[in-house]
Formats: C-alpha cells, structure tokens, sequence
C-alpha cells in the first residue's frame, strides 16, 4: 500500500485553506455578499391624518410598480421601506433613519409641499436622489432645487396658468379660498398674477387653516362678495368638506368653483350630490388616451385592490418606475449614478415622452382639465376630460417656463 | 356691518352646538371618573363610521342606533382598560387613552380604508333656508334643535333623576357613595358608556357635515378640550356656555382675520384661563386638588 494522495483527494492543508478562503471569500469580496441583500428603497408618506387618504394610493402605486418587476431592481430582489412623515421636522428626521439605519438606496416621498420642501434640503445634505411624488408648490423644483431632487407633480404656478384661461369664461372677479401653507400661498400668489395681467379684480382672499372642519363662516364670506368664480387652493380632506359644504349651503352651481390639482380620493369623498368644479388633474383612470402601459397599469390596481387606481396611484406608480428604471439603466446603486439615469430617463405618453427636465428635475407632461359629470351614476366615475394642457406638444416647455422663469440654480 | 355679524354669529352657534355635545361627553366622564379621556375624539369618529354603515345596510333611521354600539363599546373599553386607572396618576390615563386613540384610528383605517366616506344629509333635511341675511342649510338647523333637546333631556336626567343624583354624589365622594351600599363600579361603566355614546351622537351629526374619514377625530378632541377647560373642568352648564362661545369667537375671526381662525379658540383658552383658572363655571374639587 501506498500513502501518497489520489488525484482525487485533497491533502489536509490545502482543504484547510481552501475552507478558509471560501470563509474569508465576502470579506475579500464585499460586493458579491451585497448583492445578495435586497436593494432597498425609502417611502417617505404619511401614515396618519387628512393626506393620509392620499398616501395610501401613493404607496400602493409604487409597491405595485415594484410587484411588476417581480420586487426586482438591478436583477437583485428589492423592497420598499415606508416611514411616514407627520410633520417637516419629523419627516426630515424619518429621512435620515431611512439613509443612516436602513440603509436606502433613494427615497421617494413628500406628499405635502411643507414637508418636501423640507426634505428636499436633506436630500441634497444627504446627497440621496430624492422623488418627490405628489407636493406642488413651485419652489421645489424652483429657488429651492437641488441636483438630487426630482419632482413630478406640476407646480402650482404652471396648473395656475393652465386653468386661467377656464377661470376667465366665467368672469373677472374671482375670490379665493386656500389652504394656508406653501399649497395654498402659491395659488394665490399665482392666480392673482395671472387675473391682474387679465385685468380682473380680487373680490376676496381668506387662507383657511388646515383640517379646518367647518367652512360655513368661509361660505357666507364668499356669498356676500359675489364673486364670479371661487378659486379654490385647499388640499385633501379640506376640499372634500368645503365642497359638501358649499353644496349643503345651496352655493353648487350658484358661483362656478375651480381648483387645481385634484386628487381622485378628494372628489370620491364628496360624494356624487355634492361635487362640482372644474379642476386640473394629472391622470385620470378613465381617460381614453391613456398609454397601453397605462391602462394595463390601472387594470392590475382594480384586480389588485378592488377599485379603480386614483391619480395618486399612478402618481406612486410612474415616480417609482422612473427611479426602478434609472437604477436599472446605471447598474449601480451610487447616488449620483442614479440621478444621471434619472435625468436621461424617458417613459411613453400620449404622443410625446414623459422626463424630467435637465436643469430643473422637473417632470414634463401634460394637464388634464377635467370637470364634474352633470349626473354622476357611477361612484368612481366623476369626471369628463375636457381638455389636455397644453394642447401643443411643443408649447410643454413655454408653459413650464425656461431656466430664467423657474429660477432653479443647482449649481 | 349687522348684516355681516348676525349671520356669522348664527353659523359660530351652530358650530358651537357640535362643540358643545363632544365637550359633555368629555366633561362627565372627567368630572365623574376623573379620568382624562384623549379616546374621546375616537368615539366621535366610531359614531360616524357605525351610522354610515347602518345606512347603508338599512337606512336612515338605523342610524339612531350608532351612539348606542359605541355606548356599548365605551361600557366594554372602561371595563377591560378604563378601570384599571382610576387609581392611576393622571398622566398615565392620558397616555393609555391616547394609545387607544391610535389604535381605534388604525382599526378604522384598516376596515374602512383611509379614503373619505361620502355621506350626505337626509334628503328631507337636505336644502336650506334664507332669513334675511340668514343662510342655513336645514341639516345644520335640524341639528342645532336635536342638540338643544338632547342637552335639556341629558341635564333633566343628572339633575332630576335618582341615577344622576348617584352619578353626582359618586364624582364628589365616590367612598361614601359605595358606603351606602351602590354598585359604584357598575355606575362608573354606565358612566363612561354615556359619555362615549354621546360623543357618537355628535359623530353621527357631524357625518354628513365633514368627511367621514379616520382621522376625523382630530378636529373633534381638541375643540373638545378646549370647551372643558374654557367652561370648567366636569360642569355641564359651562360646557354649554364656552362651547357656543368656542363657536362664534371661530365665525368671527373667519370674517375678519381668517388665516387666525385655527388658532383663535387657543387664544380665547388661555385668556380665559389667566382671567379665571378653574374656567367659567368651574368649582373647587377636592378630589382633583
């Protein structure tokens, strides 16, 4: 007998070494134990009080955008991490928990203007691309952008502009009702540019407080100014009880009411008796000249969730593809990567593509004008289209203004 | 300038009736229980969720039944949680009772959804009326005469009737009471039963008033606060007074300084309180002092 090795035997000191390298092997190689950890992304919405009814679709719409790609970003699994975000302090410091503990890789979020302008500031102190998926108010992608923030809702002052010209067929003297934060300031700020430069006049002007249950003392204000159009500015939950209220008051269809920026859950909430206006609105479920991708999108949420997909689901949906898809496309996970695939990203709309615009992260697309149904049979279906704003293509970026209009400077 | 006032005033005191019928509820079970109930809100909103679900299973006079189911539910939460603190510092009531706000909200909103509930008036009641410079919508008008005879009815029963006289002499010397042979924990389960179900019968007013949502309870418990502490911690009168006053200070500042009308009735507390600690009406309790 021999005591030498077969080729099929390992000698002891090269199994213990190999053993010991396959041990060893993450710690030399870190990136290969990465990528077996998902790929996490932060949802930053609240969880709680009058928004809340708007958040839920956010984040539905973005989880489902995720389910799509069978919870996979890179080709890596991937999952959503949602903190809420009750108040702007509290939001920026839910921010940082999402960065410093969970380890995100972007965040995407802000579902109230006072909150995102907030946490767009972290964003860029944290140096994490940030989505903001539903606040309006103009400084976000304005005087207060920054290279990691990219928004897609409208901003208050472009949807002003875009609903003028409706606000006009009815009259000169228009009042308005706003919310009194960054929302509603911005509104009125706007409208009364835009009535000025119309030569119209102000017959009223009242900021109302937010969650503000009660807004017949507002209601009898407007009655005795009798203004031509009420111009609303109050988000969510407030606009859903004024517009009851202004119903239960006898006021519907009395003075024409417009807002912008509807939300479908605010409209839903009032029910079919009381709703009217004429608002802007960035989709809407049932409109003819959604994309294919777009209409299999709303057809997944019913069969998912059992009811049509609000404007805020998509809102959700399409500001998480934008940034599933920007990650795809630069292979990795390093934030500015992420913000340069974001800035080139491009998605199918009805006859152009939606993007952020380079200089100001600010999402191009279109407006709807939508008004309420007459007679209103179905409880989901509460609005005809009457138009898409701008109607030319080409006009998208004179609407949303040029660089030295926006006044965004990301330096 | 009448023309402008007398119409707000009429609104503020509609308001103010609503006000006034979350505050009671409020203020008996603190006057009588001694318990600091930040769970009060949440009764509001389940008054609201029971009636739209009523209706829309069996119409509208089902709903007379809301306040009595969250009177049910107030009677079963006093036995399984609201007991064990009346020997408890107040600040661990306030903090229970506010981790049972939490979870009656969430349970609302994994049920319901958090989207808002339509849910309009009666249609007898729908429509509205003009007097002059007057406009009120029926709902509201039917509303401020339901809460007048409630409160009536709710003032004969504490002041006139055997059971009240128990419930008072209970919130004042709940020791003596139980000498003389009364059930008193049973009587401090009805209580708090009473004071949930009315807080359900204002939420069920409130329904066709605001939007039916989860979170409704926040615009109901801080009005309600304030109401107590402006007219006297556990008085029923003063509660009456301060919360029709809570309610005309809002209409007012909405007509002349609206971006203020959040804050006012804040304001109005503190002021009142400077002026008078114990609130309008209240008295001198040796129990809390």
């Amino acid at each position: 007998m021999t005591s030498g090795t077969s080729g099929l035997l390992i000698p002891r000191r090269k199994a213990l070494l190999g053993a010991t390298a396959l041990a060893a092997a993450p710690l030399a190689a870190p990136h290969i134990a990465r990528a077996a950890d998902p790929i996490k992304i932060g949802l930053l919405l609240a969880k709680t009080g009058q928004i809340a009814a708007q958040t839920e679709y956010l984040a539905n719409g973005s989880f489902l955008a995720l389910e799509e790609r069978n919870n996979m970003i890179m080709g890596q699994p991937a999952e959503l991490v949602w903190l809420d975000e009750p108040t702007p302090q509290a939001a920026t410091q839910n921010m940082q928990k999402l960065v410093q503990e969970n380890k995100v890789s972007a965040i995407l979020g802000g579902s109230l203007s006072s909150n995102a302008l907030a946490e767009e500031a972290t964003a860029a102190q944290l140096k994490i691309p940030f989505v903001c998926n539903n606040a309006a108010a103009t400084d976000i992608s304005g005087k207060n952008c920054n290279r990691y923030t990219f928004r897609l809702n409208t901003p208050v002052a472009v949807q002003c502009r875009m609903l003028a010209p409706f606000a006009l067929t009815y009259g000169k003297k228009w009042y308005f009702i706003t919310a009194s934060y960054a929302f509603g300031q911005d509104i009125v700020k706007s409208g009364r540019q835009l009535l000025e430069e119309a030569g119209g006049t102000v017959v009223g002007s009242d900021e109302a407080p937010l969650n503000t249950p009660d807004f017949s003392s507002f209601i009898l204000k407007i009655r005795q100014a009798k203004p031509d159009v009420v111009w609303g500015g109050l988000s969510a939950g407030d606009l859903s009880t004024f517009l009851k209220q202004w119903d239960a008051m006898g006021m519907r269809g009395k003075i024409p009411f417009l807002e912008i920026a509807i939300g479908d859950t605010d409209i839903w909430s009032v029910g079919p008796e009381a709703a009217t206006g004429t608002f802007t609105a960035l989709w809407w479920y049932k409109n003819p000249n959604n994309t294919p991708e777009e209409k299999k999108f709303a057809e997944s949420y019913d069969k998912k969730y059992g009811k049509p997909a609000a404007d805020k689901a998509w809102m959700g949906w399409i500001t998480a593809r934008s940034l599933f898809e920007s990650i795809d496309a630069a292979k990795s996970l390093e934030p500015m990567k992420i913000v340069e695939a974001l800035e080139a990203w491009k998605a199918p709309a009805d006859g152009y593509s939606y993007s952020y615009r380079k200089f100001d992260h600010q999402m191009m697309m279109k407006n709807l004008a939508v008004s309420v149904k007459p007679q209103i049979t179905d409880k989901w279906d509460y609005f005809n289209v009457e138009a898409a704003l701008p109607k030319d293509t080409a006009d998208l970026d004179k609407v949303f203004g040029t660089e030295a209009e926006v006044g965004c400077k990301m330096g | 300038m009448l023309e402008i006032l007398i119409p707000q005033i009429v609104s503020g005191l509609v308001v103010g009736s609503l006000y006034v019928l979350i505050a009671i509820g409020l203020s008996i079970i603190f006057g009588l229980l001694g318990i600091v109930n930040f769970a009060h809100g949440s009764f509001f909103t389940l008054g609201a969720y029971f009636a739209l679900t009523l209706y829309q299973l069996f119409g509208w006079p089902a709903v007379i039944l809301s306040p009595i189911f969250v009177g049910i539910v107030g009677m079963v939460v006093e036995r399984t949680l609201i007991q064990k603190l009346y020997d408890k510092e107040p600040l661990i009531s306030l903090i229970v009772t506010f981790a049972l706000a939490l979870l009656i909200e969430a349970s609302v909103r994994l049920i319901y959804g958090g989207i808002g509930q339509p849910f309009s008036p009666p249609p007898f009641l729908s429509g509205f009326l003009i007097w002059g410079p007057i406009l009120i919508a029926q709902y509201r008008l039917a509303m401020l005469a339901a809460t007048t005879v409630l409160l009536l009815l709710l003032w004969l029963f504490l002041e006139k009737t055997p059971f009240g006289r128990i419930l008072r002499a209970g919130s004042r010397d709940p020791e003596m009471v139980g000498l003389l042979g009364i059930n008193l924990p049973r009587v401090l389960t009805w209580v708090f039963g009473l004071g949930c179900a009315i807080s359900g019968i204002a939420g069920v007013m409130a329904a066709p008033l605001w939007v039916v949502t989860p979170s409704m309870a926040t615009n109901a418990i801080m009005p309600a606060f304030v109401v107590v502490a402006i007219g006297g911690l556990g008085s029923f009168a003063g509660a009456v007074i301060a919360g029709l006053m809570v309610g005309v200070v809002i209409a007012l500042t909405i007509q002349f300084y609206p971006s203020a009308s959040g804050a006012v009735m804040y304001v109005f507390m503190a002021v009142m309180l400077i002026l008078r600690p114990r609130g309008l009406l209240g008295e001198r309790w040796e129990r809390f002092e």
